[in-house]
């Protein structure tokens, strides 16, 4: 499975406003499109999955996630902050570069574990190549991440 | 949607995730991807803070339907409780207001919550 596959132009955001954990989730979580009660619930979920343990991996990456009753289908949406956020990371940097993921309890477990597992050893390639900081589009980020994928 | 449906699924999610935290092979899977799952307080503290947000009659249904199957809602998807994977009868299904009252599987018993986006058939 290719992480690029799983991506949408319209689910990346190059420019978050965010400034705080919470607000990163909240942003991200907005994405998605969901009804205020079911947004609720999943960001409320994804931040005590944080409290349990941060899930900024270091070199600015985060991947905040959980398993969701709301959902109908695994999502995953992309963001990108140029100042940082301070993150409870495990190297202690801000986290910069943000990929949610929810997946819904139902189905097969393993495809969520298999995004996670992509999606960590893309991001640290992404995020040490240059290019991304000359990225001004959604569609120039696939691109970017469907070479590293190759 | 109604109140206590919305606390029953975060308990759910909760639920999930504690489950997720006490399996050794998963804990060792996202630890591989760099991920720490270690305060498993913050969870169980999470959990009893919702179960205190239930209605008494309600409450002594989740902790059943926890005891018994080890989750209390079932998400209908396609017209089909993914609990016990029986059929949903139309006159529930197609109710206008499924989502807000509280309803209930005939055949399993879950609290049933019908999900907003349906997965896409491969």
């Amino acid at each position: 499975m290719n992480l690029s596959d799983t991506l949408l132009p319209k689910k990346i955001n190059l420019n978050l406003k965010a400034k705080t954990k919470e607000q990163v989730i909240e942003e991200l979580v907005k994405m998605l499109r969901l009804s205020a009660p079911a947004r609720n619930t999943l960001t409320a979920t994804l931040l005590t999955r944080e409290d349990m343990g941060s899930t900024g991996v270091g070199h600015g990456i985060a991947i905040p996630h959980c398993r969701s009753l709301v959902l109908g289908r695994l999502r995953v949406v992309v963001g990108l902050s140029k100042a940082g956020v301070p993150y409870r990371s495990i190297d202690r940097k801000r986290a910069k570069l943000f990929f949610l993921v929810v997946a819904p309890p139902v189905g097969d477990p393993s495809e969520y574990l298999i995004v996670l597992g992509r999606i960590a050893q893309v991001a640290r390639k992404l995020y040490k190549d240059r290019r991304l900081s000359k990225i001004k589009t959604p569609e120039q980020l696939i691109d970017l991440i469907k070479e590293l994928e190759k | 949607m109604n109140t206590q449906l919305q606390v029953l699924i975060a308990l759910q999610d909760i639920l999930l995730l504690i489950r997720d935290s006490k399996d050794p092979s998963r804990k060792k899977q996202e630890g591989r991807i760099g991920f720490k799952m270690s305060n498993l307080k913050s969870l169980e503290d999470a959990q009893l803070g919702l179960e205190e947000q239930l209605d008494p009659d309600i409450l002594k249904q989740y902790n059943r339907m926890k005891q018994r199957y080890g989750r209390v809602v079932a998400p209908v998807i396609n017209a089909v409780c993914h609990g016990c994977f029986v059929t949903i009868p139309s006159a529930i299904h197609g109710a206008e207001d499924r989502d807000k009252k509280l309803y209930r599987c005939e055949n399993c018993g879950m609290f049933l919550y019908w999900v907003e986006e349906q997965p896409i058939l491969r």
